[in-house]
C-alpha cells in the first residue's frame, strides 16, 4: 500500500491518456479522408482504437476505486466537480446549436420565403412521436431517481428493477427517434432547417445512447455489487448525464418541435 | 523570530520504492523490458465480490407503511444535497465519535452490501480513521485551539518540522507562513499565537 500521508490517489503510469489521444487523431484524420476522398479506412481504426481505450480506461478506473479502494471522499469530490464541469461544457456545445436554430429562424430569409419553417418544408407534428418521446424521457428520469433511492437504501432488486426499466424506456426514444427520421418528409440536406433540425437532435440521440451505455455499465456494475448504498458515484454521474440529456429534450422540444413548427 | 532556517536539519525522509505505485513507476521508467505499464491488477487476496455474507437470525422484516408526505420531502431534500456532498466526509469529525456512524450495520443477504463490508484500501483507512474521530489524511480543517501558552495550536506531523500559515484575525489576506519544529512551541512572528508541532507515525 503506497505510504502518503493525504487522501488523494497519485494515479499510476497510464498508457491510456496517449493512446487515446492518437485515437483522437486518428478519427479526425478519418473523418477528412471520409468525407473528401470517400475512405474510411481511417476512420474505422479512429473509432475502434477510441473503443479500445474507454474500455480499458474505465475498466482500470473501476479496478482502482471498486477493487483497490483509492476512492477516498476527497477523491469522489474531485470526481463529482469533475462530472458537473463536464455536464456544463456539454451544455455549452449544445447552446451553439440553439443559437444557430434561432438565428435563423427568428428572421427567415427570403431563400426561405420569409417564414419559418421554410416554404415547402412539413415539420413533424410535435402532438404525436415527438411528445411520446417527451413523455418517455421523463418517465425515465423518474424510474433512474427510483433506482437511486433504491440503492441509498440497500434494495438491490428494486434497483436492478428500476435501472433495467430507466435503459429499456432510452432504448424505446432512440428506436422512436431512428424511425421519425426515417419516416420524416425533409432531410439534413433541406435548407437550413434542415440542418439545425437533424444536428441539435442527432447529437442528442446521440447523447441519448451515450447515456444509455453508461447506465448499461452502471447496471452491470449493480448486478455484481459494486456499489454500497453511501459510495456508487459511478451511478450518480450516469443519473447526472441523463438528467441533462432529457432537459436538453425538453428544450429541443419546446424550441424546434413546438414552436418552430407553428 | 519564529522562523528558522530550513538548513541541515530539513532532510525529507528516504523513501525507497516499494509498493505497486512505485513499481508502476519503475516500469514506466522502462527498467522491466516485457512490460510498458502496470494496469492496476485485481489484488489476488482481495475479498471476492459476493453477496454479502448471511446474517443469522435475521428476522424478516413486515411491509413498512408508506412514509408520510414529510418524510417523502425529507427524502428528496436528502438527495439533492448529496449533490456536492462528500459522502461520509460531511459527519462534523467531533461528533463522529459521540454516535456509531450509520454505515457501520451489516445488510441482510441480497441487499447491496454496505461501506463497513465492502470498503477497501485507502478508503476503509479513511473510513475507519473518521468512524474515530481522526484525521490523519488532514481531510479537514485544522482544529482550533486558543493559541496561548497553556493551551497552544498542536500541529501534528509525520516528519519533524511542519509548514503553518497563520491567519492572525479573521479575513486577514496576508498569510503568515514559517516552518515549525518539534520541540518547545514556536510563536507565530506576527500575532504571538502559540504552536507545537505533534511528531506522529506515518498512517499505514
Amino acid at each position: 500500500m503506497a505510504h502518503q500521508a493525504h487522501s488523494y490517489h497519485m494515479v499510476d503510469p497510464s498508457p491510456w491518456p496517449i493512446f487515446g489521444a492518437a485515437a483522437a487523431l486518428l478519427t479526425t484524420s478519418g473523418l477528412i479522408m471520409w468525407f473528401h476522398y470517400s475512405s474510411t479506412t481511417l476512420l474505422t481504426m479512429g473509432l475502434l482504437s477510441m473503443l479500445l481505450v474507454m474500455l480499458q480506461w474505465w475498466r482500470d478506473v473501476v479496478r482502482e476505486s471498486t477493487f483497490q479502494g483509492h476512492h477516498t471522499p476527497t477523491v469522489q469530490k474531485g470526481l463529482r466537480y469533475g462530472m458537473i464541469l463536464f455536464i456544463t461544457s456539454e451544455a455549452f456545445f449544445f447552446l451553439g446549436f440553439f443559437w444557430a436554430f434561432f438565428h435563423s429562424s427568428l428572421a427567415p430569409t427570403p431563400e426561405l420565403g420569409g417564414q419559418w419553417p421554410p416554404t415547402g418544408v412539413k415539420p413533424l407534428n410535435p402532438l404525436e412521436v415527438p411528445l411520446l418521446n417527451t413523455a418517455i424521457l421523463l418517465a425515465s428520469g423518474v424510474t433512474v431517481t427510483w433506482a437511486h433511492h433504491s440503492i441509498t437504501e440497500g434494495n438491490r432488486k428494486q434497483a436492478i428493477h428500476a435501472l433495467t426499466l430507466t435503459i429499456l424506456l432510452g432504448f424505446y426514444f432512440t428506436a422512436l427517434q431512428a424511425m421519425e427520421y426515417h419516416e420524416a418528409s425533409f432531410s439534413i440536406a433541406d435548407s437550413v432547417y434542415g440542418s439545425t433540425f437533424f444536428v441539435a437532435t442527432g447529437f442528442h440521440g446521440l447523447h441519448v445512447i451515450i447515456g444509455s451505455s453508461f447506465l448499461t455499465v452502471c447496471l452491470l456494475r449493480l448486478i455484481k455489487f459494486h456499489f454500497t448504498p453511501n459510495h456508487h458515484f459511478g451511478f450518480e454521474a450516469a443519473a447526472w448525464y441523463w438528467h441533462f440529456v432529457d432537459i436538453i429534450w425538453l428544450f429541443l422540444y419546446m424550441s424546434m418541435y413546438w414552436w418552430g413548427s407553428c | 523570530m519564529g522562523e528558522r532556517p530550513c538548513g541541515p536539519r530539513g532532510r525529507s525522509p528516504a523513501r525507497s520504492p516499494s509498493g505497486p505505485a512505485a513499481q508502476g513507476r519503475l516500469l514506466w521508467a522502462g527498467l522491466h523490458p516485457p512490460l510498458l505499464w502496470a494496469a492496476p491488477r485485481l489484488p489476488r487476496a482481495t475479498r471476492a465480490i459476493r453477496p454479502p455474507r448471511p446474517r443469522p437470525s435475521a428476522p424478516p422484516l413486515p411491509l413498512p407503511p408508506p412514509p408520510p408526505p414529510e418524510a417523502l420531502i425529507a427524502a428528496a431534500a436528502a438527495m439533492a444535497s448529496r449533490l456536492l456532498r462528500v459522502g461520509a466526509a460531511l459527519r462534523l469529525l467531533p461528533a463522529a465519535t459521540a454516535r456509531a456512524a450509520p454505515a457501520r450495520h451489516f445488510a441482510a443477504p441480497g441487499d447491496l452490501a454496505t461501506d463497513e463490508e465492502q470498503a477497501t484500501g485507502l478508503e476503509r483507512k479513511v473510513m475507519e480513521a473518521m468512524n474515530k474521530g481522526l484525521d490523519p489524511y488532514s481531510m479537514f480543517r485544522p482544529k482550533r485551539y486558543a493559541g496561548t501558552k497553556e493551551d497552544p495550536n498542536l500541529v501534528p506531523s509525520i516528519t519533524d518540522k511542519r509548514i503553518v500559515g497563520c491567519v492572525c484575525e479573521e479575513d486577514n489576506s496576508c498569510v503568515i507562513w514559517f516552518w515549525l519544529h518539534k520541540g518547545e512551541a514556536q510563536r507565530c512572528p506576527s500575532c504571538g499565537s502559540h504552536y507545537k508541532l505533534i511528531p506522529h507515525e506515518l498512517p499505514h
